[in-house]
C-alpha cells in the first residue's frame, strides 16, 4: 500500500483480510452490506433521501442513523453493540468509515481495494483519509 | 522556449490512443482504488482526460470494465450521452457493468 496514502498503517499494525471487490465499498462494509455500493444519488444505495452532491460528514451520519446508530464516544469494545469510526478531510467531507471487530480490532474496506483489519482507528488516517471524526454504535441485534 | 515547433496532430493512431489510454487508466487507478466515492474518482484529472479522448476510447473503456470492473460509467456515458443502466440499481455494482457491456455488444464495440 502506497505509504503517501496511508502514512501511519504498516505491517505490524494491519493486516490484509480479503482480495479486492468492486461490489461494495467502506460505507456498506461498515454496515455489515457486502452486496452495495452506498453513495448518495441514483443507482447508487444511500439510507435517506440525499442531493447525489451531498458529501459533508454530517451527511454521512445521517445516513448511519438512519440504519440504527447513534454518535458515541470512541470508548472500550462494548459486548452487544458495534461501533463505527467515521472519517473527514480537513474540509469536513467525509472520506471513509470503519467497524471494530468483536476482538477490539478494527475492519476497513479500502476502496474498491482489499478489506483489512487495523489495530486502531488512527492506523488509517492521516492520509487519504484524513482523520478521525468520531464514533456512532448501534446494538449488534438491529445490524443489517 | 525552444527554437524548434511541435506540430499538433488532430488526431491519434490506434496505437497512441491505446497506449495514452492504458497510461491514463493506470494513473488513475492508483489515485481512485482508495477513495469510495465515485464522483471524487471521476474528477481526477486522468479519468477526466481519458474523457477528453472521445468517441475512439469507448471500445478500449468497455475492453478494460470487461478485464477489471470499475467505476467507467461517468466516462462512459459523459462521452457517449447514453446511460443504459436501469433507474433501480440501487448500488449493485454489476447490474451497471453488466448494462454498459450489453449496450457495448449490441454495437459489436466489446
Amino acid at each position: 500500500m502506497p505509504d503517501h496514502h496511508f502514512p501511519w498503517l504498516t505491517a505490524a499494525n494491519s493486516r490484509i483480510t480479503s482480495p479486492a471487490d468492486h461490489r461494495y465499498n467502506c460505507l456498506a462494509w461498515a454496515a455489515n452490506d457486502s452486496t452495495h455500493w452506498w453513495q448518495p444519488g441514483p443507482k447508487f444505495h444511500w439510507p435517506t433521501p440525499a442531493d447525489p452532491d451531498a458529501d459533508r460528514i454530517e451527511d454521512l451520519i445521517a445516513a448511519f442513523a438512519a440504519v440504527g446508530f447513534v454518535p458515541c464516544g470512541p470508548g472500550d469494545l462494548e459486548p452487544g453493540f458495534e461501533r463505527i469510526a467515521l472519517y473527514a478531510d480537513a474540509a469536513g467531507r467525509y472520506t471513509h468509515a470503519a467497524r471494530q471487530l468483536p476482538t477490539g480490532t478494527w475492519t476497513s474496506k479500502l476502496g474498491i481495494a482489499e478489506d483489512i483489519e487495523h489495530d486502531t482507528p488512527d492506523n488509517i488516517a492521516g492520509g487519504i483519509y484524513g482523520d478521525v471524526f468520531g464514533f456512532m454504535r448501534r446494538p449488534v441485534s438491529t445490524a443489517t | 522556449m525552444s527554437g524548434a515547433a511541435t506540430r499538433f496532430r488532430e488526431t491519434l493512431s490506434s496505437e497512441e490512443l491505446r497506449e495514452q489510454f492504458e497510461a491514463l487508466a493506470a494513473d488513475w487507478k492508483e489515485r481512485s482504488g482508495y477513495l469510495s466515492n465515485t464522483r471524487q474518482m471521476a474528477m481526477l484529472e486522468p479519468y477526466q482526460r481519458i474523457i477528453g479522448l472521445g468517441r475512439p476510447a469507448v471500445p478500449l473503456i468497455l475492453k478494460e470494465l470487461q478485464r477489471e470492473p470499475n467505476f467507467w460509467f461517468w466516462a462512459l456515458e459523459a462521452i457517449t450521452g447514453e446511460d443504459p443502466v436501469p433507474p433501480d440499481t440501487n448500488g449493485v455494482v454489476d447490474r451497471m457493468v453488466d448494462a454498459w457491456l450489453e449496450w457495448g455488444r449490441r454495437r459489436q464495440l466489446v
